[in-house]
């Protein structure tokens, strides 16, 4: 496709092919169809109009003349045509006894054949002597009968006429001629224009097909179609681009953090073949320590890829509505058992006649995190409290709030983000995934993970931590 | 017990045979979907163990196909899928239980013996006796050596469990998948805490301990 830009002709074909020149030469065509519809229209009223003057003309000198000799006899009308015809350039006269004989007039005979008696109007030639007048000038002419018998004979040059319409029909096709050329470069520069911002976007298209998702489409910020298509082709890439970022990250996390209790298992099985060539040591003791890193590899790896499935679905498989209170109720009564063997004090506040759209099994999954977070980092003596509620904005919001030693306010957005465990927590276990699955889990289910303060020093710990996952109202 | 595994990934498949013939099964193998097909036709098990993807008929195509034949011997699938909605295909498609690769082999082995009990157990029972410790499941209540153990509905439900599957090992996702119903992989010791509830109420003040913890599986109830 390069090439092709580079040759001046191929690019001025590539023009002539673009989709808006077509459009533009045929509605130049329908155009032009409809300018010699109506050029044709104004000949026909021109032409009428230019004949109906020109009689008019002739009506007006003919009722003179006839005038004229009503008055004072055809005696009194010679003079005055004498005096007319050597004036008056415009008209030809001839004037005739009742049988037809010339008695007087510029012209030898009359080209009035079988004439009846009745005003006769007749088109014909004027030829010889006369300003501009060629051999054959078109001229219009009016034969009467005079109350004595006499006929006359008015003519006029009408090449006036035919002069005003060859002028007309010249700014017409001088009109026309103007619209083509015209339509044709603004033909031109449209698709020139419409195949630069498709350029655009198939120079885009192609560096993306090539692998280069960073490549954007321009927008020109004319805000039509085209604009709206860039948009929403960049729009799609960066959510593709972000897409595959969280993948890489994914897969460079998992590389990552699988690698150390990897090496460490590694370690662990080679100190042990050491030890048990040489005789000392418990073997099965290290082969149990060795299964249980493995446990916490493959636990961890599952974990991780839970996070990226769910990331990258963008969306809570399998969901369903379903009222959320039974889970809650089903995860604090789980873990009761436990706090109390801890010492910790649990109990739940459930608001009854909620609705969410979502996946139980991960949401109960990610409930249960965040109960075992306020478990393990709450110290006995303290309270775990599990409540349901709705927000005054309608959405869901199943908030676990413990008196544990919180989270700092700077750390907050950093303790989502896998694998990050804050000092104080580094003896407890964990892969610190716990907190990155239900930001997950909320983010898939088009909600957040709200991570505040807890009810403040309490027993000598504090200030607590409240986390809260925040579903969206179910319309 | 015989058992037939279809699994076309020899080596896990034998490693799981020799595990469970050691458990005192007996063991066929088939490495893909069709030659399983012909086996399960061929021969009575009473456990089938059958991998989701495999060459010639799948996983599913193959529970499929025996569930239409009539063929109502349980299936555990075993399967690299872990998603909920390949759980939610594999069990619709006719499997009884479903496992996610990699699975602990106790983890399989409580599985297994957990199917084929559930096939033994096909009537209606009213009442639950494993040596001297009595439950009845209408009136809802226990008892052991004639006392009267009172229980939680949850510690009931645990023990109810345990007693259908006594002298099996079960693990705790099983306890947490089938006592709870949810699917997730517990982080902390929470369904321990439960079980050593329930340990004080039934083998408290008795001489002879019922409960028992198996290192590395799970728990056993056992007369």
């Amino acid at each position: 496709m390069p090439d092709e830009r580079d040759a001046p002709a191929a690019g001025l074909l590539r023009l002539f092919r673009a989709a808006p020149f077509r459009l533009t030469l045929l509605s130049l065509a329908l155009f032009a169809f409809a300018g010699a519809a109506f050029m044709a229209y104004v000949y026909v009223a021109a032409a009428g109009e230019a004949r109906r003057r020109t009689d008019a003309e002739i009506r007006r000198e003919a009722d003179g003349l006839v005038e004229v000799y009503n008055r004072a006899g055809a005696s009194a009308l010679n003079p005055v045509l004498v005096a007319r015809m050597a004036g008056e350039r415009r008209f030809v006269y001839l004037l005739m006894t009742p049988d037809g004989r010339k008695v007087t007039g510029s012209l030898a005979e009359s080209p009035v054949e079988d004439f009846t008696g009745a005003p006769a109007w007749i088109r014909f030639s004027l030829s010889g002597p006369g300003p501009g007048r060629s051999p054959s000038t078109p001229a219009r002419g009016l034969q009467l009968r005079l109350s004595g018998g006499e006929i006359l004979f008015v003519g006029a040059d009408a090449s006036d006429d035919r002069d005003f319409i060859v002028t007309i029909v010249r700014g017409l096709w001088g009109a026309g001629a103007l619209v083509v050329v015209l339509g044709i470069a603004s033909g031109l520069l449209v698709s020139r224009n419409f195949t630069r911002a498709m350029t655009g976007l198939t120079d885009v298209v192609a560096k993306v097909r090539n692998g280069d998702l960073a490549a954007r489409a321009p927008v020109r910020g004319a805000g039509d179609e085209l604009d709206q298509l860039s948009e929403g082709l960049n729009d799609m890439l960066d959510r593709l681009d972000r897409s595959m970022a969280a993948h890489r990250h994914a897969g460079d996390s998992i590389a990552h953090d699988l690698r150390s209790p990897l090496t460490r298992l590694k370690a662990r099985l080679e100190t042990a073949l050491l030890d048990m060539e040489a005789g000392r040591g418990d073997a099965r003791q290290a082969l149990r320590q060795a299964l249980d890193d493995t446990d916490g590899v493959l636990r961890t790896f599952s974990a991780v890829l839970a996070i990226s499935r769910l990331q990258a679905a963008g969306e809570a498989p399998n969901a369903v509505l379903f009222d959320p209170a039974g889970l809650v109720g089903d995860m604090t009564e789980l873990y009761g058992p436990l706090c109390e063997d801890k010492g910790l004090e649990i109990a739940s506040d459930i608001a009854a006649g909620l609705t969410v759209r979502g996946n139980p099994a991960f949401l109960a999954q990610a409930l249960a995190n965040l109960v075992d977070n306020a478990v393990k980092y709450t110290p006995a003596g303290g309270a775990v409290m599990v409540r349901l509620r709705r927000r005054a904005s309608g959405d869901a919001e199943i908030s676990v709030t413990d008196t544990g030693p919180g989270v700092p306010e700077r750390e907050r957005s950093r303790v989502v983000d896998r694998f990050v465990r804050l000092e104080n927590s580094r003896n407890l276990q964990g892969a610190g995934l716990g907190l990155s699955l239900v930001a997950a889990v909320a983010q898939a289910h088009g909600g957040r993970l709200e991570l505040g303060e807890g009810p403040g020093a309490y027993d000598g710990s504090g200030p607590g931590l409240r986390a809260a996952l925040i579903l969206p109202a179910v319309a | 017990m015989r058992i037939l595994i279809v699994e076309d990934d020899l080596s896990a498949a034998e490693v799981m045979a020799r595990g469970l013939s050691d458990a005192g099964h007996d063991c066929l193998l088939r490495p893909d979907g069709l030659a399983g097909l012909e086996a399960a036709r061929g021969g009575a098990f009473d456990v089938m163990i059958v991998d989701r993807m495999m060459p010639c008929l799948d996983g599913v195509g193959l529970v499929e196909t025996l569930r239409r034949d009539g063929d109502e011997t349980p299936v555990l699938f075993l399967s690299a899928l872990g998603e909920i909605e390949d759980r939610v295909t594999g069990l619709r498609a006719g499997a009884d239980d479903y496992l996610v690769k990699p699975y602990a082999f106790a983890e399989l082995v409580a599985r297994v013996e957990a199917l084929s009990r559930r096939r033994e157990t096909g009537s209606v029972l009213t009442q639950l006796r494993v040596g001297d410790l009595e439950m009845d499941l209408i009136a809802r209540r226990v008892h052991r050596s004639g006392r009267e153990i009172d229980l939680q509905p949850r510690e009931f439900q645990l023990l109810e469990f345990l007693m259908r599957h006594a002298g099996q090992a079960v693990t705790r996702t099983m306890l947490l998948e089938k006592v709870w119903e949810y699917h997730f992989d517990p982080q902390t010791n929470v369904i321990d805490v439960h079980i050593s509830r329930l340990r004080s109420k039934i083998d408290k003040g008795f001489e002879h301990p019922m409960l028992e913890t198996i290192r590395g599986a799970g728990y056993r109830l056992d007369a």
